[in-house]
């Protein structure tokens, strides 16, 4: 066990603790991995001293996990997955180092959290392609690096957008600069001659900050990131669109993304629509739940610099001839829920309580990558499991995210539970282990694999987890970096 | 000269590939995108023209290295020249000319395909393209009351060919051709026993020498004729006469026109009238020595412009395939009544070769033949019944091909159809 | 260095004896190299199978598609992929196509149009393959570089089948990332060149919403094909500016409203080659543009989804250009012209005729990233050029430089040249030195470094990702018999 004094050199002694209650913060969290309790939780606030942590715990064989967002974790990346962990919390580094309008980019510490870094980038005219209704404090590092989906498939050409550069120290110790970023020189002095860290590729023929998504802190902690931003429109206009039938929805979304004219588009089951917009609890949910059909897709048509007027109106013009087609109508409000409400409402992270914990106090969430094609019956393969276990599939929230430009959708479904009524939460449990099996079956991809489902997911693919592995055996050769998670 | 005068020309090879395809913006899918034969079959990059033009390049340099393989490479093309339009869109260099040297200079050195040389002895004693050929020459034309150019005065000398004037199955189409010429009341003759091979065939197999033997006789009967007009039914006849007799310089004032060129003009003038419905679907092929090797001959002389560019002065003109003959065998298919008419994804000047050119019909049949199913395939694919050729070649290569496929398409010359139609 | 018989034989066995050749005589076609065989696989299974051999006896081996820009050490295995052409899928729905080395840009282009779809079609020519990465004409709307790849099958330097993203897991193609940390991180990024080791047998690519017609209606002859019509709804011009500075104004200006389709910083000069036929009527075309363009430009294709769209795009097209004083080139809009350079830009994609047909040599500088940035880095180097255009060493372009937006201006593509005769040694020479020392100026003031350049040098100032790359590299091939492929530029 590293000794404290080696800890505190490097963070300060205010940032160094091992308080029984410090530590069960960190031990476990909503979803149902294994608790492990933690060592020691440091917080330390500049790279230097980040630095100075991984090279001591390769010195001394110490597990580190590192943690951005603040309270309540779901995933179980962020519990220790060994004893003797010291949890490297970034949560105090805050910093918006910069925003820059004339580029469209940023550049922040992992602490800095949606709520924060949205008025600063307003403040200049461009904002962030968000995920929807993180929590208050979801750290934007965090999700970038998590490849959460964001809610303006339009702007996410690859899916590491938004995230343009990032500075890692990798599992080694040694800093690493990703994509632009790397040099030649240092950032300040990139900046001097008007360099800012946007490209993402590189340098050389790696794309390196694709190793360090989603991998769950397991090769290096990032010490910042800078991501592409988009401007903010001038005018806006927002739609839904509700149907029963979701083919006729999906249809609609891949032609709005496929030609562009949408910003924010996502699809909500009736039970999110209430889960979200609920406003007077529980009236409001279940009113909201017993009016809307099955699904609603909510979009958005923006305007920028010029013109904005004539842009949105030759794309409703343009959109009036697909729901035409498709015998749908965007209206402006559903179930007593305003699209304007919904546009305002995903524009910022979710207000307190958090909506998926408002219901029941908790929410397993079982999420997959799909295509078109298989969204349908992979939903009716959920339905089936949910029956199976016992779980009202009624009360299964569902959000549909088309990604990457339409290339594919993020499908995730929402059980939400009460955590002290253990038989409601072994049945979640067991459900969602059944879920992501059955689902698997049914050709989901699983790309984000976290806590216990992990190994099932990785299993199916030897050849992927061999080349990682190398990898992994490169950047963390002591496999300090949070170890017990994916597959190392 | 020989090769040494394309030395720069094969340097300026970029390896881009594009002589592997028809021009890019008439891709119009995954399939039937391929033009060049020879790297269509073979794969290695040396069959194609780009790679052709390198081992010239480099060969030039360090001398010829002659293999079984590089043999191999040589008398696999068929000399169809569709390499160099597609380099031509963009690039400003000789193409099918290098090739066609590099064959000429294997020769030169002895290093001759047996099939070929065969060929060859024959067309040195017999005067024809057809070994073995039994009977006469002009033995189809018993009975049909058409004058001897020889002998008679006439205004157009139609000249068979060797192949339709030997080949039992194809001396239709000099039948077929006869009987237009003389429904539209043509003042023609044929030079009988005295045709001659035109000696193109010669040429593109690596034979100059015996091309030009061919060349001067045939003119010099032609002189003595006082004929001003030749017509050909076959589109190596066509190119030889027009094309490689005008490079040199042997031409003359002689006019030349391919039959497709003549009926399409009798039928302009009203002297031709196709009344008789022929009920089809059909697709045209353009023969590459119609089409784009057609292209009248221009005559340049030049020096390269020291420097950067590879540019002369005068500028030299290059002949890209723009004026081949693609238009009169087509109005005339739309001339006749009845006739569904479709086009293939390669038409004109990047048409897929049919397989019989350069040689290859000779040499390897098996390619031949590979080649010609590759466009019937294409012809097919249209929807077409039947393809439609201007070229005894052609129909031959595709009668052989279909034979061996069992396809149900019927292949025609378009005299054929044309003798329907009257 | 020939291999040895039972060598051969082993290889032979596997692609049967049509599909490999080590005659001399095949060589000079490739390169001025000579391989120990070229083979010419058909399948993955047979790609491996080759690997594996390769690894077996130690014989260092490359892949190539097209094979227009590797650069290939001798004696290697050259596995030309050729026979390896088929469009496997086209998902419309779900807007990725899935191809083989084999199919080039042209090929999947034209099938794409019929279904009202596009990809990104580099700027060397639809002549190359569809399969790798690269930039060009249209990244303004469909992107550029490794962002296009989805799932990749890429067989690995020791001979495993990887099969990245989705495809690994659960057969799909959409998506090349996960589970976990992405293997796209290895399998390319984007200029300056290189390619990861081993060999991809297939790949997904993006798609994107094409507004044109599914067939260009193209009339006339080679090499002047003209467009019978402007298709509805698109429109093609170029404008120059008084200023660099102005030009970009309008550049980013159109890059935030996202109107254009397409947004080339072509010179006069590249637009003069791309319009005409052979060389003599370039430079007069040259010098006619040259005379009517007030400052450096670029080249716009705008294309509309709908009428209301296209006219919304053209308003504010010419809005944005005539804030910033923009002014159209008469010459181009002569719908001939514009018909010719749109089909050129699009289903051409430009490259041979304004790079090789002129037949000189030319030295490049080109750099991917941050425009304005690079921008601001050419401007300089431009003028680094001018005193060799006095002297007559280069060929006149007035210092210009090209480049284009990447992503609705997000992201850029920079480049600079000098053409030049290589028979004149104080020309190569003097462009050399020019080269060396703009590469040198931008990597000491900080505006990027040509990772083509020293590596000791430069390794060191970009984090020493060469040191890490080596790692990688080791990791994969630990015999040694995979090099990074070259120039992918
Ligand atoms: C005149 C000119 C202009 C150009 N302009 C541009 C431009 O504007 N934008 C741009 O992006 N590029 C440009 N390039 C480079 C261009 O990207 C490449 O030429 C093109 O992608 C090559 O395609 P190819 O089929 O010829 O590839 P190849 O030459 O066959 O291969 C290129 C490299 O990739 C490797 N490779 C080939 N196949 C595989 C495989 N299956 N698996 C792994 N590695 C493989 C090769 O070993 C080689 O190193 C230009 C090139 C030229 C010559
Ligand atoms: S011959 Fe022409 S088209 Fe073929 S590779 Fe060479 S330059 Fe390209
Ligand atoms: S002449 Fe024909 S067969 Fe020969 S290389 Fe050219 S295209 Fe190929």
């Amino acid at each position: 066990m590293i000794a404290k004094e080696k800890l505190v050199k490097i963070v300060g002694a205010a940032n160094v603790s091992d308080k029984p209650a410090a530590l069960d913060e960190y031990s476990s969290d909503i979803s149902f991995v294994n608790p492990v309790r933690p060592t020691w939780v440091v917080k330390p606030k500049n790279t230097d001293a980040v630095q100075k942590l991984i090279k001591l715990a390769n010195k001394t064989q110490t597990p580190l996990v590192p943690v951005s967002s603040g309270p309540p974790h779901f995933r179980g990346d962020t519990v220790p997955g060994i004893g003797g962990a010291v949890i490297v919390d970034l949560s105090g580094m805050k910093k918006i180092i910069f925003v820059d309008r004339a580029r469209r980019v940023a550049m922040i510490e992992p602490g800095v959290t949606y709520g924060e870094l949205i008025p600063a980038a307003a403040k200049e005219g461009i904002r962030i392609n968000m995920p929807l209704l993180p929590r208050k404090t979801k750290t934007v590092v965090g999700s970038m690096l998590e490849r959460e989906p964001v809610t303006m498939p339009k702007y996410q050409w690859d899916i590491s957008d938004p995230l343009a550069c990032i500075e890692v120290i990798f599992g080694n110790g040694n800093e690493f600069r990703t994509g632009q970023a790397a040099g030649p020189g240092t950032v300040k002095e990139q900046w001097a001659v008007g360099g800012i860290q946007k490209a993402p590729y590189g340098p050389g023929i790696a794309s390196w900050h694709r190793l360090i998504q989603g991998s769950q802190g397991t090769m290096g902690i990032v010490t910042w990131a800078s991501m592409r931003c988009e401007l903010l429109p001038s005018l806006e206009e927002p739609f839904v669109v509700s149907s029963s039938d979701l083919d006729t929805l999906l249809d609609m979304t891949s032609w709005l993304i496929r030609l562009r004219m949408v910003n924010e588009c996502f699809i909500l089951n009736g039970t999110n629509m209430a889960a979200i917009f609920a406003k007077k609890w529980p009236k409001d949910y279940q009113a909201i739940k017993d009016t809307l059909p099955a699904w609603t897709l909510f979009y958005n048509l923006a305007g920028y610099e010029y013109y904005p007027e004539e842009r949105i109106s030759s794309y409703i013009t343009d959109i009036s001839q697909i729901t035409r087609r498709l015998g749908v109508e965007s209206v402006k409000s559903v179930g007593g829920v305003s699209a304007n409400e919904i546009l305002k409402a995903v524009q910022q992270p979710s207000p307190e309580p958090y909506w998926k914990l408002r219901y029941k106090g908790a929410c397993e969430d079982v999420y997959l990558l799909t295509i078109h094609d298989k969204l349908e019956s992979l939903i009716g393969e959920m339905n089936d499991l949910a029956d199976k276990a016992g779980y009202p599939a009624s009360d299964m929230g569902i959000y549909i995210q088309p990604i990457v430009q339409g290339t594919g959708y993020h499908c995730e479904f929402n059980l939400f539970y009460d955590p002290a009524n253990s038989s409601e939460s072994n049945r979640v449990k067991e459900l969602s282990a059944a879920a992501v099996k059955g689902l698997m079956a049914k050709g989901a991809f699983f790309s984000r694999p976290y806590g216990e489902n992990a190994g099932m997911i990785l299993n199916r693919d030897a050849a992927t987890i061999g080349v990682l592995n190398k990898l992994k055996g490169l950047f963390d050769p002591n496999n300090v970096m949070n170890p017990g998670k994916i597959c190392f | 000269m020989g090769l040494e005068q394309y030395k720069g020309d094969m340097e300026m090879c970029c390896r881009c590939s594009a002589c592997k395809f028809i021009p890019m913006q008439k891709v119009k899918g995954h399939q039937y995108a391929y033009v060049c034969p020879s790297i269509s079959r073979y794969n290695f990059h040396a069959y194609s023209a780009g790679g052709r033009l390198n081992i010239g390049a480099a060969m030039l340099k360090d001398g010829m290295k002659y293999t079984d393989k590089l043999l191999d490479i040589v008398y696999n093309c068929q000399l169809c020249g569709a390499c160099g339009v597609s380099c031509n869109y963009a690039m400003d260099m000789e193409v099918l000319e290098p090739i066609n040297e590099f064959r000429i200079k294997c020769v030169e050195d002895k290093k001759t395909h047996p099939a070929l040389d065969k060929i060859i002895a024959n067309l040195k004693k017999q005067g024809s393209m057809i070994p073995g050929a039994k009977g006469k020459r002009g033995a189809w034309a018993a009975g049909l009351k058409i004058k001897d150019a020889t002998k008679e005065k006439v205004d157009v000398l139609y000249h068979v060919g060797c192949l339709t004037s030997y080949d039992k199955n194809l001396q239709k189409l000099a039948k077929a051709t006869a009987k237009i010429l003389q429904k539209a009341g043509v003042n023609f003759g044929i030079a009988g026993d005295a045709e001659m091979c035109c000696g193109g065939r010669a040429y593109q197999m690596g034979y100059p020498k015996e091309f030009l033997n061919q060349a001067k006789k045939n003119m010099a009967m032609i002189k003595k004729a006082g004929v001003k007009t030749v017509v050909t039914s076959c589109a190596d006849g066509y190119q030889a006469f027009k094309v490689l007799y005008d490079r040199f310089d042997l031409k003359g004032e002689l006019k030349v026109l391919h039959i497709s060129e003549y009926i399409d003009k009798l039928i302009r003038d009203g002297k031709l009238k196709p009344r008789r419905k022929v009920e089809m679907a059909a697709t045209y092929h353009d023969p590459c020595r119609l089409g784009r090797l057609g292209e009248p001959w221009v005559h340049w002389e030049g020096k390269k412009i020291p420097g950067d560019r590879f540019v002369f002065d005068p500028p030299k003109p290059y002949r890209r395939g723009a004026n081949g003959v693609y238009e009169p065998p087509r109005d005339v298919l739309k001339a006749i009544p009845g006739l569904k008419f479709t086009e293939m994804t390669r038409i004109k000047e990047y048409s897929w070769c049919c397989g019989a050119g350069g040689g290859v019909i000779e040499s390897n049949p098996e390619f031949a033949k590979w080649t010609a199913r590759e466009r019937i395939e294409e012809a097919v694919s249209t929807g077409a019944e039947a393809l439609v050729t201007a070229c005894p070649w052609c129909e031959k290569i595709f009668n052989e091909a279909i034979k061996e496929s069992g396809s149900s398409l019927k292949v025609y010359d378009i005299v054929e159809l044309v003798e329907k139609a009257i | 260095m020939a291999l040895k018989k039972d060598v051969y034989k082993e290889f032979e066995s596997v692609v049967g004896e049509e599909n490999i050749c080590d005659d001399p005589a095949i060589m000079p076609a490739y390169y001025s190299n000579k391989f120990a065989a070229v083979i010419l696989p058909g399948n993955t299974a047979e790609v491996q199978a080759v690997v594996k051999l390769c690894n077996k006896h130690k014989l260092v081996f490359r892949p190539i598609c097209t094979g227009w820009s590797g650069m290939f050490p001798p004696d290697i295995i050259l596995m030309d992929l050729r026979r390896m052409n088929h469009i496997i899928e086209i998902n419309e729905k779900n807007m990725y196509a899935v191809v083989e080395p084999y199919v080039i840009s042209s090929q999947l282009q034209a099938e794409l149009f019929k279904r009202g779809l596009n990809f990104c079609i580099k700027g060397a020519g639809t002549n190359c393959t569809a399969m790798l990465r690269g930039h060009g004409h249209m990244d303004q709307t469909t992107s550029g570089d490794d962002r296009n790849h989805l799932a990749i099958e890429w067989v690995t330097p020791e001979g495993d089948i990887v099969r990245s993203g989705a495809l690994g897991s659960s057969d799909e193609w959409f998506c090349g990332d996960g589970p976990g940390p992405s293997i796209r991180s290895i399998l390319t990024s984007a200029v300056p060149p290189g390619v990861t080791p081993g060999v991809f047998t297939k790949a997904a690519v993006k798609l994107y919403h094409w507004p044109g017609p599914s067939e260009f209606p193209i009339a006339g002859h080679s090499p002047k094909y003209v467009l019978s019509e402007i298709p509805a709804n698109m429109m093609a011009r170029y404008y120059s500016f008084p200023s660099v500075e102005k030009m970009w104004q309008a550049e980013i200006g159109l890059g935030e409203a996202e109107v254009c389709y397409e947004l080339m910083g072509f010179n006069a000069a590249m637009v003069a080659a791309n319009i005409t036929t052979c060389n003599e009527e370039d430079e007069a075309m040259f010098n006619r543009l040259n005379k009517e363009v007030q400052g450096p430009g670029f080249f716009v294709i705008i294309a509309g989804n709908s009428p209301a769209d296209f006219a919304y795009k053209k308003k504010v097209l010419e809005k944005i250009v005539e804030e910033a004083g923009g002014k159209s080139l008469k010459t181009l809009e002569d719908p001939e012209l514009e018909g010719i350079i749109m089909c050129q830009c699009i289903r051409i994609s430009a490259s041979i005729r304004e790079t090789f047909r002129p037949g000189g040599a030319f030295n490049s500088i080109p750099i991917m990233g941050q425009r304005d940035l690079t921008i601001k880095w050419a401007i300089g180097a431009g003028e680094a050029k001018k005193p060799l255009i006095e002297k007559g060493l280069i060929v006149d372009d007035g210092g210009a430089f090209f480049g284009w937006g990447v992503e609705q201006g997000h992201l850029g593509k920079t480049e600079i040249f000098c053409k030049y005769s290589p028979s004149n040694p104080t020309a190569k020479a003097a462009v050399e030195t020019w080269q060396r020392e703009q590469n040198r100026r931008a990597f000491e003031e900080r505006y990027f470094a040509s990772t083509m350049g020293p590596q000791d040098e430069i390794g060191p100032a970009l984090c020493n990702y060469s040191q890490w790359w080596s790692k990688v590299v080791k990791a994969l091939d630990p015999n040694g018999v995979s090099p990074e492929g070259g120039s992918l530029v």
